[in-house]
């Protein structure tokens, strides 16, 4: 159980968590599913439409958004197989309110922001049950992929 | 028969189809058939109250079944049903408030040292002057010796170390250092000094461990005896941090 990308997009993954400070912010990770890893190949960076005064501590991918995003990656060949949020000031650690919130299938990937600078990324799923989400391996490559944005 | 789209997470549950057809006049009666051919896509749907889960949209021909009739909103056999989750989450509410450790131990710091002093001058007096000093500290709810943190901060000795943290265990704790105190007090009157210095380095040493290794067995008791429902004991420990132990604060 793994999800893998190049370190560049991980580091674009920490500069929009970075940006969006002190507010989360989210997006759609874009890629292909390998029997139970996922590859990340491309990110959709979206707008947090949660409630303004709660966004430091909250974020929400409209379904409009979510449905363009599902199109594009078709258009791309690729599949929408996450999603990735920023934590302001709080550990990368999946919050009972993500595990609430989770759909399977999913990697979650969260970063830590801390004073505006992002400091970790790990990776989430929720367990079949739905009581949980594991820590799955985050792995990031040096090598870049073509298609990646 | 009523088309309804899956959404991909939820299409592992539905033998990988992206559009299953079923039957119901309502678009709620359609969702309970849809779980009830596949058994595995209910929990993603329905909480266990049985209501949809607030991630679920249901869209009926592009509109979403909220600005129609929700769940009692009639189907024609020719409606297409589109279920599209909102993604939603986000960090934990911060939990505690702010509390200075800084100022903790500094505490913990002047109690030992005046006791360590009051052991070497055989001075009982000096155990007194900490007691009343921790319980009287207690009683208003800070540090006893909150006055010798704060000039050492302004001589620019030592900086604030602000956490958020629950501040009833501390002052239990010292409360219960001072107890502590009390109790060899009482032994000294007594006359049985090894019981009374025995207590005195007790108190060291739970300060000590606090001070040097950041873990307050007071603070642990209070845990304690919160989960085991004691009334007056209200807070629970934060979340991931071990009851006593000083909070990494989110690491």
């Amino acid at each position: 159980m793994s999800v893998s990308l190049s370190a560049a997009l991980l580091e674009a993954i920490h500069a929009y968590g970075a940006r969006a400070y002190p507010e989360e912010g989210a997006g759609l990770l874009l890629g292909a599913f390998e029997g139970d890893d996922r590859h990340v190949t491309r990110l959709v960076p979206l707008d947090n439409r949660f409630r303004p005064e709660s966004r430091t501590r909250r974020y929400l991918i409209s379904p409009r958004d979510l449905l363009s995003a599902e199109d594009e990656a078709e258009r791309l060949g690729l599949e929408v197989v996450g999603v990735f949020h920023s934590h302001p000031d709080h550990p990368a650690r999946a919050s009972e309110f993500d595990t609430q919130w989770a759909l399977p299938v999913y990697s979650y990937v969260i970063t830590q922001v801390q004073a505006g600078v992002a400091v970790e990324s790990r990776s989430w799923r929720l367990a079949e049950d739905r009581g949980m989400m594991t820590e799955e391996l985050l792995q990031v490559s040096n090598t870049p992929d073509a298609e990646e944005a | 028969m009523t088309t309804i789209r899956i959404p991909t997470p939820l299409r592992p549950y539905t033998g990988g189809s992206k559009e299953v057809d079923v039957t119901g006049g309502t678009v709620g009666a359609a969702l309970v058939d849809l779980s009830a051919r596949f058994p595995d896509v209910r929990r993603h749907l329905f909480d266990d109250a049985g209501g949809l889960r607030p991630y679920v949209n249901v869209f009926l021909n592009d509109e979403d079944i909220r600005t129609l009739q929700a769940e009692a909103t009639p189907l024609q056999s020719s409606d297409r049903l589109m279920i599209v989750p909102s993604i939603a989450g986000g960090a934990a509410e911060p939990q505690g408030v702010p509390v200075d450790h800084a100022a903790l131990r500094a505490n913990q710091a002047s109690i030992i040292l005046l006791l360590v002093a009051a052991f070497i001058l055989n001075a009982t007096w000096l155990v007194a002057v900490v007691a009343l000093v921790m319980l009287t500290g207690t009683a208003l709810g800070r540090p006893g010796f909150l006055w010798v943190y704060l000039l050492l901060r302004r001589i620019g000795l030592v900086k604030p170390d602000v956490l958020r943290d629950h501040p009833q265990p501390h002052r239990f704790a010292q409360g219960l250092g001072g107890a502590f105190l009390v109790a060899a007090l009482v032994a000294a009157w007594l006359g049985v000094p090894w019981l009374s210095w025995g207590l005195v380095w007790l108190v060291i040493a739970l300060a000590a461990v606090n001070l040097f290794a950041g873990f307050c067995v007071g603070c642990a008791l209070y845990y304690w005896l919160h989960r085991l429902g004691l009334p007056g004991f209200r807070v629970g420990p934060l979340p991931s941090t071990f009851p006593g132990q000083r909070p990494g604060n989110d690491r």
